[in-house]
């Protein structure tokens, strides 16, 4: 059987083109080895991240609507690497789906400024969900090089790819397993922790910084405990909350974490024997170098 | 019993005394059929096991709220959840089946004994919010049945406390109101009849209000009746800065995206600091900025411009010439409805 072509519309959000570039570029690394083809978005503006939605509900739903116009009319789905983009864009796209008379409020707005109406055609997704529901996940041990070892490693879901789970379709939910599936497809072992799918705090970093710290550091102080040698997330949100901010946290706390925290692209990237520059090491924190070499993933 | 099966239930059993809670851990083997609850569990443990053990439960039917408890690691009612259910896993919630039945204490509270935790302060800031209809000089004299559209589905909280007790906030920040208070907040600002909106709607943009919540949305997933508080929270934010409730970081901060996006389609995150924190604000971040700058992780002040960005400032004129309503509503499905 010939293999179906995976093409999507992609999106990586406003973090990845700025502070978290290294959870872009190697996601687009690991997802050329997989045979994924990700086609750039041009015209895509910010998604809104539930402020804008919040801020002037209408203007959010309308943003939402013109960036799904443009992978529509790319004949795509969307494909995110931020937790929030994907779960600001799920809502929206819920709503345009099921709503027709929304639909046509919101379209009537898009084709006066000039734009493709949305027809409620695309599905938005992470690319962890494109790796197991769309290639596979046999499809990716496929191109497991340097294997990790068993090397122990603690999942953060991140919210929102899990919350509310009637949203996601069955992707979100209480018994996440993406993450889990993909480490131990990439030769790693999943830590079991209680925080593994609750909230990294970066949507209140500016509101309440204490609060936002003592939440990041506490539950990478608890996958450590539970003997995480490094954490991965999804959510390029998350990614600063758990890894750039990581020292800050630390400072605050009045206690050492040292957990290397980083994007899951990056360690796919690892295991698929990719260049550490290319998956953008140099911009992490805390450095993984050693803990890879202590499990001979060199 | 026809067609019953075994299940272990691991009770978390302990109390507080001289105010030190102490806990251990017990397990009870308990038979289940198709339609057996946690709460008919729970019965059964006491009376035939350990009549010791201690919960709170009245109706059996999801309306009085007493016998939320953390049953596998998420705030449940113990009456409306099926044992079979948690042994089995349920589909589409994304919930996988379990061989052992873990039961806790509620979180977020003191525990009085084994499954009973002390309510007071969860009430103390339900009341925090005057949960009444005040007289005042914004109250609505007519009052159609579509405005309730908003209202019904906070209506439907049964005080139960399994959002107080999923909340991610509360855990670092025990005096923030919790999804409960707001959502009945909510309930207030949204009556037609409410004559102090606006003055409420300051008072819940203060500190331990409605900018507080991370919007985790453990609080969706808990709530037995679909109060969904999460979007209760969003509502009142929206109502806060359109009644002009905006001299606070949160309100600045959700307000800065839109022009960004008009402007250059994203985000300018170092004027995000800016105009969330003020100069003063921003000049406290500078630890912060340091600290990412050593690994290049400082944005541009010119981010890269969107093509055809033009066609967001058209559609930001037109919903300025013609707004339209989006606002979600919710059918009255409660008791007595129609």
């Amino acid at each position: 059987m010939a293999k179906k072509a995976l093409n999507y519309a992609y999106y990586p959000g406003c973090a990845a083109k700025q502070i978290q570039k290294e959870a872009d570029w190697s996601a687009r690394a690991i997802s050329e080895k997989m045979g994924i083809t990700l086609h750039d978005m041009p015209k895509a503006t910010c998604c809104g991240a539930g402020n804008l939605q919040e801020h002037d509900p209408a203007a959010g739903l309308a943003v939402c609507a013109r960036i799904f116009s443009q992978a529509e009319e790319m004949g795509m789905d969307i494909c995110t690497i931020c937790n929030t983009c994907l779960q600001t864009f799920t809502f929206a796209n819920e709503r345009l789906k099921n709503e027709p008379e929304l639909l046509e409020k919101i379209n009537a707005v898009l084709s006066k400024a000039g734009v493709r109406p949305y027809m409620g055609t695309i599905d938005v997704k992470h690319l962890i969900w494109v790796m197991v529901d769309d290639l596979g996940i046999e499809e990716v041990k496929k191109h497991v090089e340097k294997p990790l070892n068993g090397l122990k490693v603690a999942p953060f879901y991140g919210c929102h790819a899990l919350r509310p789970y009637e949203v996601f379709n069955g992707r979100g939910g209480q018994s996440p397993q993406y993450l889990d599936t993909i480490i131990g497809a990439i030769g790693g072992e999943s830590v079991d922790y209680n925080g593994k799918d609750k909230c990294c705090g970066f949507h209140t970093m500016l509101v309440q910084e204490d609060t936002f710290l003592k939440m990041s550091g506490g539950h990478s102080l608890e996958a450590k405990r539970e003997g995480a040698e490094i954490m991965v997330s999804p959510c390029t949100l998350c990614d600063m909350a758990l890894g750039a901010y990581q020292a800050r946290s630390e400072k605050y706390l009045g206690q050492k974490i040292d957990l290397p925290e980083m994007s899951i692209s990056q360690l796919v990237g690892t295991a698929f024997g990719l260049d550490h520059k290319k998956l953008g090491f140099n911009r992490l924190h805390q450095n993984p170098e050693k803990v890879f070499k202590s499990r001979g993933v060199a | 019993m026809a067609d019953t099966k075994k299940v272990t239930f691991r009770v978390q059993r302990g109390e507080t005394v001289q105010g030190q809670y102490a806990s251990r851990v017990e397990e009870f083997e308990v038979e289940y059929g198709r339609s057996t609850t946690v709460l008919q569990a729970l019965e059964g443990i006491k009376a035939d096991q350990d009549g010791s053990l201690t919960f709170r439960r009245s109706c059996c039917a999801s309306i009085c709220g007493s016998c939320g408890m953390v049953i596998n690691n998420r705030s449940r009612l113990a009456c409306k959840t099926k044992v079979r259910e948690l042994v089995e896993g349920i589909p589409e919630k994304n919930l996988q089946g379990s061989d052992v039945i873990e039961i806790a204490p509620q979180k977020n509270q003191p525990v009085i004994k084994d499954l009973a935790v002390d309510i007071s302060e969860f009430y103390q800031k339900v009341d925090k919010i005057d949960p009444y209809v005040q007289e005042g000089k914004e109250a609505d004299k007519q009052v159609t049945k579509s405005s309730f559209e908003q209202v019904n589905m906070v209506s439907n909280c049964i005080m139960c406390g399994c959002c107080y007790s999923d909340c991610t906030e509360m855990v670092e920040s025990p005096d923030f109101l919790g999804p409960a208070a707001l959502a009945k907040a909510f309930r207030f600002v949204a009556d037609p009849r409410e004559g102090h909106k606006t003055e409420r709607l300051q008072e819940l943009s203060e500190k331990n209000g409605i900018w507080d919540c991370t919007r985790c949305g453990m609080c969706v997933d808990a709530c037995p009746k679909d109060v969904a508080p999460m979007e209760a929270i969003t509502k009142l934010r929206t109502r806060a800065m359109e009644a002009g409730v905006t001299d606070n970081p949160g309100a600045r901060h959700a307000i800065a995206f839109k022009n960004d996006i008009a402007k250059g389609g994203m985000l300018n995150e170092p004027m995000l600091l800016l105009k969330t924190l003020g100069v003063a604000g921003a000049v406290g971040q500078l630890g912060n900025a340091l600290h990412l700058a050593k690994k290049g992780k400082i944005p541009s002040i010119f981010p890269h411009k969107v093509d055809d960005v033009h066609e967001v400032e058209s559609i930001f004129k037109e919903l300025d010439a013609n707004p339209i309503e989006v606002e979600t509503k919710q059918e009255d499905t409660g008791p007595g409805a129609g």
